[in-house]
């Protein structure tokens, strides 16, 4: 019997800090060519490696885990205190899990199905993934669309950005025909702002202290500067404030929000203060159709997110285990297969030659009649013989019980082997693809 | 026979609604907002079914009554609803849209009509009917401004008072329910202007006189000028808050003024004793 098994070797964000993993993330043709040396290694059937700056994890189909644990030892000697090593099914479950963003930095983030996809794109194109590594792979990823569609754990806003973002979606929809205007050079302003750009706001106006790195900062998200001492008539015209400066007092006071909303004539303005301290007094927040959020009201939006997505991510868990399970039972019952095929075989090789040589001793004493009925018998024997054991392998196959076909195999005197293409007509294609690599 | 058909429609708006309710408190259910729709749809061809069948039985005199203008109003409530959403796509409001018409609809459930009798030989003029129906159409727009105006209440104490609960993920943007309050009061106000104006022209012919100070009219002529005045205030740049307020007020002024002037028996000729009252005249 072959102890071929799935084996993960890998360390994240949660095993590895920054500097262990950058040295051994790679991308592009290095990942390429280390898969070839992956798969050109000894005992290795298949390998996918997924490389992203979170987590580096080698997927191997082989008959030992020396060859994945050698892709980071090789690298770096600092790697070996960092790694994770999980086998079979603990090793299905977590690709299923990091495909459906449980193992994420930020759980539900969308980018890593992508960047899992990618990965075994890759893997197919180096030709180092194989029809296990497809059935794997494409289990993961319907896995993570299920978790996806059936659970909201991709649901709300995770950084104050996005926040900014959901905020100002609810307000206006829309920024289309709207003016944006960043009060201050902070650097959360300019990320928000940037973030903003997705609804596509008509006009990015920028003031600040200081010309320089006003323009500066107008340059970079795509606005124009205007001078400080305007600022009166830019909240007049703009629609999202968001103010960031290093002023220990309120740029923004209510008085300036309540004449400028008059010449508005009270069209909505959404005030967002990414500044501590506040530079937008909280009392503008009492005049009518004003929107004013400070850093804590997004602070909470985030943590409101994060424990909505820790609930989901029990009931995604919840997929991924039923996933898992039936993924695993699935392979068992295609190991199993070969084994059963096999031993109706070899019992069926012994029948026939016990009654050929039967039938050559009686020899003319029997009819045709007689003939049928001693081959009929031998078919009978081997069918009762098999009955239980068939059923039981049957049965060990679909509740997951990996050991019995190689024990069978054990007892029987059989090897293990896949079976013939014939004997496999479920999946012919993979069948012979699996019996040829593995033969190699 | 009508008012089985009425009920059958009382049914299937109770499942669209219960499909719209579905849909709203579990967003990712795409299939219950479409179920919905058809549902809703349907419900409104049956409605239809039932009025035109209650016309042939009763000779439209049904719909001087209020339970008769109930019936129209849902009719045609659904009706602009469900055109709107073919082009605003925001299944949420159904949620808020077809609860009310079920609401609307219940009392006429109950018991049989009676014979309202044949509407009177005299009014059998066609800006009657088109009277009833642009008056009661332009309600049921009003009606939908009020539900949306109700959703832009509710979805702007959530975002201005910083509680983003299950409204705040599931509700169209503030600004979008806004510009569709505005759209609805305006072609509101349209409708029930043609209205008030059929029924001047049959005022004039039946009662020999445009203007009776018939109480009817007068409340009638308020309401259009209250929403003459909204349609006004928003050029001259009120909306958001106010202006859903404005919607709420103006359709609960509507909805008293004309549920009490249909109870308070005799006290207008629009009433149901229209019929005598015009062969009094007529004597």
């Amino acid at each position: 019997m072959s102890g071929r098994e799935i084996y993960l070797v890998g360390l994240s964000h949660k095993s590895a800090p920054i500097e262990v993993r950058e040295r051994v993330a790679l991308t592009g043709d290095l990942l390429k060519a280390a898969l070839c040396a992956l798969k050109g290694s000894d005992g290795v059937a298949e390998a996918v490696v997924v490389s992203t700056c979170n987590r580096v994890e080698v997927y191997v189909h082989a008959d030992g885990i020396e060859p994945a644990r050698g892709f980071f030892t090789s690298r770096t000697a600092e790697a070996d205190g960092h790694l994770y090593a999980k086998i079979g099914v603990e090793a299905i479950r977590h690709l299923f899990r990091v495909a459906a963003s449980l193992d994420s930095m930020v759980v539900g983030e969308q980018q890593i199905l992508g960047q899992v996809k990618e990965a075994y794109g890759l893997a197919s194109a180096a030709q180092s993934a194989g029809p296990y590594m497809s059935r794997l792979c494409n289990r993961a990823f319907a896995t993570a669309k299920r978790v996806r569609s059936e659970t909201d754990i991709g649901r709300g806003a995770t950084s104050m950005s996005q926040v900014a973002v959901e905020l100002v979606e609810k307000i206006f929809g829309d920024l289309k025909g709207r003016t944006i205007l960043l009060v201050g050079a902070g650097k959360m302003g300019a990320l928000s702002a940037k973030a903003l750009a997705v609804l596509g706001a008509d006009r990015i106006l920028v003031t600040n202290r200081s010309p320089e790195r006003g323009m500066a900062l107008a340059q970079q998200v795509g606005g124009s500067f205007r001078a400080w001492d305007e600022l009166q008539r830019l909240l007049v015209e703009a629609d999202v404030v968001i103010v960031s400066t290093g002023a220990p007092t309120y740029v923004v006071t209510r008085e300036m929000v309540h004449q400028a909303m008059k010449a508005r004539r009270s069209r909505s303005m959404c005030l967002i203060d990414l500044a501590v301290p506040r530079n937008v007094d909280p009392a503008c927040a009492d005049l009518g159709e004003v929107f004013a959020y400070d850093v804590d009201d997004m602070e909470k939006v985030v943590q409101a997110t994060q424990e909505a997505r820790r609930g989901e991510a029990l009931r995604a868990e919840a997929i991924v285990e039923a996933e898992v399970m039936a993924f695993a039972r699935e392979r068992d019952a295609r190991a199993a297969l070969p084994v059963l095929a096999q031993l109706r075989r070899h019992a069926e090789q012994i029948a026939r030659a016990e009654a050929e040589r039967t039938l050559s001793h009686l020899g003319p004493k029997l009819d045709e009649k007689g003939k049928k009925s001693v081959e009929a018998m031998a078919q009978a024997i081997v069918n009762k013989l098999l009955h239980g054991p068939t059923a039981r392998l049957k049965a060990a196959a679909s509740t997951g019980d990996g050991d019995l076909p190689g024990a069978a195999a054990e007892l029987f005197g059989i090897e293990n082997e896949p079976a013939r293409p014939e004997s496999a007509p479920a999946d012919p294609v993979e069948g012979r693809a699996a019996a040829s690599s593995e033969r190699s | 026979m009508s008012i089985v058909i009425l009920r059958i429609a009382a049914a299937l708006y109770a499942v669209a609604a219960g499909a719209y309710i579905v849909f709203f408190s579990r967003p990712r259910h795409r299939a219950a907002a479409t179920a919905g729709f058809w549902v809703l749809a349907s419900a409104f061809l049956v409605h239809a079914v039932a009025i035109g069948v209650g016309c042939s039985e009763y000779g439209g005199a049904e719909f001087f009554g209020l339970r008769g203008g109930l019936v129209l109003l849902v009719w045609l409530l659904t009706g602009a609803y469900l055109f709107l959403q073919r082009y605003y796509k925001l299944p949420t409001i159904g949620a808020f849209v077809t609860p009310l018409a079920l609401v609307v609809l219940l009392p006429t459930l109950f018991g049989t009509p009676g014979h309202p009798g044949v509407a009177p030989e005299t009014v059998r003029y066609p800006s009657v009917t088109l009277h009833i129906l642009s008056a009661v159409g332009g309600v049921a727009l009003f009606a939908i401004a009020f539900g949306v105006a109700i959703m832009y209440l509710l979805q702007e104490r959530e975002v201005k008072g910083k509680r983003f609960g299950a409204l705040f993920s599931r509700l169209p943007s503030l600004d979008a329910l806004d510009q569709m309050i505005q759209r609805l009061v305006r072609a509101g106000f349209v409708v029930y202007t043609v209205a008030l104006v059929a029924g001047t022209i049959t005022a004039t012919a039946v009662w020999n006189s445009a203007w009776s100070w018939d109480p009817q009219q007068v409340v009638s002529l308020g309401i259009w000028i209250l929403y003459g005045a909204m349609v006004q205030l928003r050029h001259s740049g009120w909306h958001g808050r106010r202006y859903a307020l404005m919607t709420l007020v103006g359709f609960v002024i509507l909805l008293s003024s004309m549920v009490s002037l249909k109870i308070v028996p005799g006290v207008t000729r629009h009433a149901g004793d229209y019929g005598a009252r015009v062969s009094e005249i007529s004597q």
